[in-house]
């Protein structure tokens, strides 16, 4: 049975993946396909011939797009900015600018609060700013998204839940010396406040798998795009406090304590609603990035298997060595997130696919033969709350990789559709808010807040 | 008959420019109107006319607008300017110039005669 809708959705998806069109063009040459469409019809063809006629007549969408690329790339930065056709959401559109300015002040703002209560930024605060991070940026880009998806009470009041406690929690618990507890709250608080963005960023739908999916392309492209805004920022601290030099004027203190506090803040909220904004005008550059380097680490990580077996040296029992694997594993499980991201789901399978399970299997071979060398060693160390938090980070990894890692294989077999790979990888993702939850709820306690 | 591809590109801005200066008019009309007057000899691939109808808006030649229609479906209407209008008034005598000396030379008395 022919579906035209879910034909011309296809169509339009397609041509909204070559990057180069924005949506009010997809949406005029939509509306131009459906007239093409109907008047076939109302000729006495079929819905389905109609359809592939008016394609044909559109002409190709690579030739198309090239057309479009260069009426627009000029523009594309003003299309960004510049202010919708009509009125309502013209309006929306200058309330949306007003409050991600507002945002961004206010997350510059709570990067001044430890001063306020007499702790500047420096060499004894640096634990306070470091567990406290996260509570400056995040919150202004879950106000932002609450505003843009226009979410319910239900979720403005769980959102203001989960940051009052999570400031409060991580205030009020003491820390004693060595402060490993408190270091570990200070790198899980964001990991699990990031993702719980992601309910915010799905809205009422953040269960779907493709809902998921869509926040990891979101974030992934903040990230992106907070790297590249704080290069930019660092050349103007480092052009303004040079140029100050030269008339004798030292500002280095105030370009430290105000600039770099507060827009380091702020960074997240802008780059959130810049891409937000953009969408499908320029392409995401994750995917681009993972499928670069998915093929040199797969070589990576082949010579360093080949090496490991043939000259059968074993990772020996280094105390970073866990830390340094469990960075390894989330590389690998990032470069599947972003393959993944970019792909069609209705697309055969490649060799990218064959690519990207090499990669995860042999990741999880070198990360086994590692685990293995120092697991037995493990139990004489004794329990620290570094070593278990590493552990169970390692277990995470390995099982969520093996997961994945069975799904892609039943895939290549033909036995599984490619959405199944996607959505075993995204119904995995809240295990991650839960361990980083354990450790910032529980472990503080466990260990008796040192 | 078919028309080479390079007189296609060029003769779509005056034609574009023409039709809207007789009535405001949207992408799909404006192929199906092309169709029409040329008895079909002169065919676009549609999806071109819109980077041509935007280049056009860029440079000032035309303004748009969206309509709803009463089935419902939003469709963008374009609208000659001034500096369209004055435009297409250049063009097509340039288009002229070309017509006639091609008529003198070649045309079916084999010059001499003008044929304005």
């Amino acid at each position: 049975m022919f579906e035209l809708e879910s034909q011309v959705r296809k169509w339009r998806g397609h041509l909204r993946s070559t990057g180069s069109l924005g949506e009010e063009e997809l949406e005029e040459l939509e509306s131009h396909l459906r007239d093409s469409v109907d008047d076939l019809v109302s000729r006495g063809v079929t819905a389905e011939e109609a359809f592939l006629v008016s394609v044909r007549r559109m002409g190709d969408t690579g030739a198309l797009s090239d057309e479009f690329a260069k009426v627009s790339t000029e523009s594309l930065w003003r299309q960004l900015l510049v202010p919708a056709a009509d009125e309502p959401s013209r309006r929306r559109q200058r309330m949306e600018v007003t409050l991600v300015i507002g945002l961004a002040v206010l997350a510059g703002l709570l990067g001044k609060v430890p001063a306020l209560f007499g702790w500047p930024l420096g060499e004894g605060s640096t634990l306070v700013y470091a567990k406290n991070a996260s509570l400056f940026a995040l919150p202004s880009v879950a106000v932002y998204l609450l505003w843009k998806r226009s979410l319910s009470l239900r979720f403005v009041l769980t959102a203001a839940g989960v940051f009052v406690g999570a400031a409060l929690l991580v205030n009020l618990y003491p820390s004693y010396a060595p402060h490993d507890t408190a270091v570990l709250m200070a790198v899980h608080l964001p990991i699990a406040l990031v993702l719980f963005c992601g309910v915010l960023y799905g809205g009422p739908g953040w269960k779907r798998a493709g809902t998921r999916l869509d926040f990891v392309r979101f974030a992934g492209e903040v990230f992106i795009y907070s790297v590249l805004i704080g290069l930019g920022g660092g050349v103007l601290v480092g052009v303004s406090m040079v140029t100050f030099q030269f008339i004798e004027v030292d500002i280095s203190t105030f370009m430290f304590n105000w600039v770099v506090v507060c827009g380091a803040c702020a960074l997240l909220v802008v780059a959130s609603y810049l891409v937000e904004r953009k969408k499908g005008r320029i392409e995401a550059i994750a995917p681009v990035l993972a499928r670069i380097f998915t093929p040199l680490f797969l070589m990576v990580f082949l010579s360093l298997l080949v090496t490991i077996l043939s000259t059968g040296r074993v990772p020996s029992e280094d105390r970073e060595l866990l830390l340094w694997f469990d960075l390894l594993l989330a590389l690998v499980l990032s470069l599947t997130l972003y393959t993944m991201s970019a792909r069609d789901a209705e697309q055969p399978r490649d060799l990218w696919d064959v690519m990207a399970l090499a990669l995860v299997v042999v990741a999880l071979v070198v990360d086994g033969i590692a685990l293995s060398a120092i697991v037995s060693r493990l139990a004489e160390y004794g329990t620290t709350p570094n070593r278990l938090a590493v552990l169970g980070e390692n277990v995470l990894l390995l099982v969520n990789l093996l997961l994945v890692a069975v799904a892609y294989a039943r895939f290549i077999a033909g036995r599984l559709r490619y959405q199944a790979i996607v959505e075993v990888q995204m119904r995995y993702l809240p295990v991650y808010v839960a361990w980083a939850g354990i450790i910032v709820v529980l472990f503080p306690p466990l260990f008796g807040f040192r | 008959m078919n028309i080479s591809k390079e007189l296609v590109a060029a003769s779509a801005t005056p034609i574009i420019l023409a039709i809207l200066q007789a009535a405001d008019s949207y992408g799909y009309a404006i192929i199906q109107k092309v169709r029409e007057v040329s008895d079909d000899r002169l065919t676009w691939t549609d999806g071109m006319l819109y980077p041509v109808l935007h280049r056009l808006e860029e440079g000032g030649l035309v303004c748009s607008r969206w309509e709803t229609a009463e089935t419902g479906r939003r469709r963008k209407y374009y609208r000659l300017t001034e500096a369209g209008r004055a435009e297409l008034g250049r063009l097509r005598e340039q288009w002229l110039v070309v017509h006639n000396a091609l008529e003198r030379l070649a045309g079916p008395t084999g010059g001499g005669e003008d044929h304005v």
